[in-house]
């Protein structure tokens, strides 16, 4: 009697890891990696307004999407988003954490400051700024109720200076966050090594470019992958602050799958679009990853 | 000449007073060794030499000029860190010349330089890894050739072995004092270690609680400590101090000291004439481990050789030495015999005091009498 509930608690004891993670298991692995799959396949059906899992049609859908104009205009937002985005992120992020390192007052509340608008959902986000940019409601109007009447700020609505208004928000919202990567990266030089520079007659320019930022390389090619997947993926800021608009100016792939998918019918389409979003990123995240796992198992 | 004076140096932190009033002198060519507890504000006064902590007040000079104010690239010091602090994104040959670069010397120059110095160090193999594809004794290396490179007037060390296996450090401390003895150069080194501080040092620096304890050579500061504090200090194991009641025996001072069985015994300390005033008050006698011996290893060229019979509590063989512990006056007291005496625990032996290097303490004030 007492040795079959020794043997059944061994039993518990060795496999309630496994029982514990298996539920959450088996729903990542049916509804993230079984509907990618299932994406998969429609991206090569002729699939418009409901899946149609019958019409085999190859590669066809894919080739169309390379035909259509709007995803030519998303793809080239995209460059400009994204170039600009992970660029300014860095550098303002990389400032940002070289001044706040220099031994400041109040460094806590600042760091929280810069940090906040990372608290906040992109939605809220964009629609903050869709109102702060809108030139009947916000800055400008704001303007020229203090009398500068000639002040023009209408990016919001002109059809080529959308997308910087995107960038803008973005990198409001997610340059804190790389500022406090930085920050981690520069705590984490030994002392030591800065006052040997200061020794060795570095002056302070000389000791962040030669000898600080070198060593922050691993936190430049995390804050590159986290800000390049951020970039690729950005649906609800767009949506919420330009809705892809005006006309078509500000559409981005996120925005361009979505449309295509559930309100243009033309879900093959749309599925292709998503396919070839998902091949971008995991070109960025694999290696990433596959870096990260190996250079753990060496150290 | 005069190399560095520091003349009443303090350090404050706020109210709090790390560094109360350092006065220390050392000529060119010296290798001081600035020595003490964890907390006695060592460190500080080395990072103050170096310019990278301020001075709160007194003057600190390099060769007569004084540096208070003068940026640590300025001060023509070089420094040796405790954890090396060798820049990881470079190789070894651009961390040794980097401190050359950045004073604008050429390029052809700075090669013959680092060449000459990784040649004096034997790292010409390393020159092109990087510092983490080298070892702790590598990295120590490159560290001091970074410093050697700039030909400074001073070198700085901060704890440069602490970060070494034991073996390991025996041979730098080796190399260090051959590097000295090579290049004459002037060396302030920290260290918490007494025996790195007695085998390098020309002259030590003692401290304790931002206080300078005694300034003196190896041998002055091991034969005639200041104070209970350096005496302790100095030496593992440490001085025994015993304390005594001071007598006069046929006229001359003696202490008295009582072994484990209740007989006691008179050990004549010397006629030093500063002992006069103490007899019949109490002190503490001061004596080396190595003054208490067996009969065969005794000095027998010292006027003050006692005999007595003393019963062993313990022995610590070392190999060489048996350190055997005795109890006088209700404290266990050291003595190192050779290792084939015959030491047994639980019986007695014949024990030798050597009295020429005792020495006593005022118990109130822990200064040394005489």
């Amino acid at each position: 009697m007492s040795d079959t509930t020794r043997t059944s608690g061994d039993w518990l004891r060795q496999n309630l890891p496994r029982l514990v993670l298996s539920p959450s298991f088996a729903i990542t692995l049916f509804f993230v990696y079984g509907f990618i799959l299932y994406t998969a396949w429609i991206s090569m059906t002729r699939s418009r307004m409901l899946p149609k899992l019958d019409s085999f049609v190859g590669f066809e859908n894919y080739g169309k999407l390379w035909k259509t104009l709007n995803w030519q205009i998303a793809l080239d937002n995209l460059a400009i988003f994204g170039t600009l985005y992970i660029l300014i992120c860095g550098v303002l992020g990389l400032l940002l954490a070289i001044l706040l390192d220099q031994k400041i007052r109040a460094e806590g509340f600042l760091r929280t400051i810069y940090l906040y608008p990372m608290a906040l959902s992109f939605i809220v986000t964009g629609t903050a700024w869709k109102w702060f940019l809108n030139p009947g409601l916000g800055l400008e109007k704001s303007m020229h109720e203090w009398g500068f009447h000639s002040f023009s700020f209408d990016w919001l609505i002109n059809p080529k200076m959308a997308i910087y208004t995107v960038v803008i928000a973005g990198v409001w919202q997610t340059s804190g966050f790389v500022m406090a990567m930085f920050l981690a990266g520069l705590r984490g030089i030994d002392n030591e090594q800065l006052k040997a520079a200061q020794l060795d007659g570095a002056s302070a320019f000389q000791t962040y470019r030669r000898i600080i930022i070198p060593q922050l390389r691993a936190v430049f090619l995390s804050a590159f992958v986290v800000l390049a997947h951020m970039a690729i993926k950005s649906y609800d800021l767009v949506v919420a602050l330009t809705g892809g608009g005006p006309g078509n100016a500000t559409e981005v792939p996120a925005t361009f799958m979505y449309s295509y998918t559930f309100t243009r019918n033309q879900m093959g389409v749309g599925a292709a679009s998503a396919m070839v979003m998902l091949m971008t990123i995991a070109a960025i995240i694999v290696p990433y990853l596959y870096a990260e796992t190996r250079e753990k198992r060496h150290g | 000449m005069s190399s560095l004076s520091i003349r009443d140096v303090h350090k404050a932190y706020g109210p709090t007073e790390v560094l109360k009033g350092i006065d220390i002198d050392i000529d060119s060519g010296d290798f001081l060794v600035l020595v003490g507890p964890s907390g006695c504000g060592k460190s500080t006064l080395l990072n103050m030499i170096a310019g990278l902590d301020s001075i709160t007040s007194g003057e600190i000079r390099i060769e007569d000029k004084v540096v208070n104010d003068t940026h640590p690239s300025e001060r023509d010091i070089a420094m040796v860190f405790q954890s090396y602090a060798l820049y990881p994104n470079m190789n070894v040959e651009k961390n040794i010349s980097f401190g050359l670069e950045m004073r604008r010397m050429p390029r052809k120059q700075r090669r013959e330089r680092v060449a000459e110095v990784a040649q004096m160090l034997q790292i010409e193999p390393l020159l092109k890894r990087k510092p983490s594809q080298l070892s702790g004794g590598q990295r120590q290396r490159v560290a001091m050739g970074r410093a050697l490179v700039r030909e400074p007037k001073i070198f700085l060390f901060d704890e440069p072995l602490s970060n070494l296996d034991a073996k390991l450090r025996v041979d730098m401390r080796t190399e260090i004092k051959k590097l000295h003895q090579r290049l004459g150069s002037t060396i302030v080194y920290v260290t918490h270690d007494q025996i790195e501080a007695m085998t390098l040092a020309t002259k030590i620096a003692i401290m304790k609680g931002g206080v300078l304890q005694q300034l003196g050579t190896p041998a002055e500061l091991y034969n005639q400590p200041a104070n209970m504090f350096v005496a302790g200090f100095m030496g593992s194991p440490s001085m025994n101090l015993i304390p005594a009641e001071l007598v006069a025996s046929d006229g001359e001072p003696a202490v008295r000291m009582v072994r484990k069985d209740e007989s006691s015994m008179l050990l004549p300390v010397g006629d030093n004439p500063a002992y006069r005033d103490w007899i019949g008050k109490p002190v503490i006698l001061g004596l080396r481990p190595e003054t208490i011996t067996d009969v065969g290893s005794a000095e027998q060229d010292s006027p003050l050789l006692f005999q007595g019979e003393c019963l062993i509590d313990v022995t610590e063989p070392t190999g060489a030495d048996v350190f055997a512990i005795i109890e006088l006056n209700g404290r266990e007291v050291v003595g190192r015999m050779r290792a084939s005496c015959g030491a047994k625990v639980g019986e007695k032996l014949s024990v030798v005091f050597n009295m020429r290097h005792a020495v006593l303490f005022d118990p109130q004030t822990e200064g040394r009498i005489g």
